[in-house]
């Protein structure tokens, strides 16, 4: 997995690349929680993220329950096809913010 | 390109890490591939044989290092898959495993929800000598 993130105001986006599992998730959510923690709104592009099993949609719930307890929130922006499918396999479309 | 084949078995060892996901992941694409299923069921099918093998470094050895291996074996033979898993870690028992409730939403517990979603069955059995432990996932791809 790689990642680069980009700031436009008070939004900070973070694009992830690659297969996000078991093995990346701590450094998934080194990237992501301190934005969420300084109260960000946190954009999510998933574009070119080829693969995400369940570790990594735990990244997402965590980062969501995150946000909202502290009053922001992250926006998954331009999910792969792939990982639509396993956010929808958990049910969780309705939950998280997708855009 | 792919070659539809009526009967395979290949099997190979990985490192009881997380680290060997990526491989295992690579391996299991690798067998699809010689087999005639459209692409969104080789990719349900990878990601089940990838969370059984998270559950093997994640419970029967509880995220310890070790210089461990598991075997993962995949058959098919007339349109059935079996899935077989083989690890020398805790004993699994079967009466443990289980999902959260899927609309208790918090991190983690899926994983065992995708297999059950994907596969047709799932079974513990008792591994024959080396092996503690054996999990077997099996779908009819014919259905």
């Amino acid at each position: 997995m790689s990642y680069k993130v980009t700031e436009e105001n008070d939004i900070s986006t973070v694009h992830l690349d690659g297969e996000i599992d078991m093995d990346v998730t701590e450094k998934a959510k080194e990237i992501i929680m301190p934005l969420i923690e300084a109260k960000k709104e946190v954009h999510l592009n998933l574009k070119e993220v080829q693969y995400m099993d369940s570790s990594g949609i735990s990244v997402l719930i965590e980062s969501h329950q995150k946000a909202t307890e502290l009053g922001t929130k992250v926006i998954l922006k331009e999910i792969s096809k792939s990982v639509l499918k396993v956010i929808m396999m958990a049910k969780l479309e309705q939950i998280l913010n997708l855009d | 390109m792919n070659v539809a084949i009526k009967s395979i078995t290949e099997q190979r060892d990985f490192v009881v890490s997380s680290s060997s996901l990526k491989e295992v992941r690579s391996f299991s694409r690798e067998v699809f591939e010689k087999v005639n299923i459209n692409q969104d069921l080789k990719d349900e099918l990878v990601l089940a044989i990838a969370e059984a093998a998270q559950n093997i470094v994640k419970h029967a050895y509880q995220g310890e290092d070790t210089d461990d291996k598991m075997e993962i074996k995949i058959s098919l033979e007339n349109g059935q898959l079996e899935i077989g898993f083989f690890d020398k870690g805790r004993p699994v028992e079967e009466k443990n495993v289980r999902h959260r409730k899927i609309d208790d939403i918090k991190p983690g517990g899926l994983g065992t929800f995708f297999i059950q979603q994907i596969m047709d069955a799932v079974v513990f059995k008792e591994g024959e000598k080396p092996w503690i432990n054996h999990l077997v996932l099996t779908k009819n791809l014919n259905s």
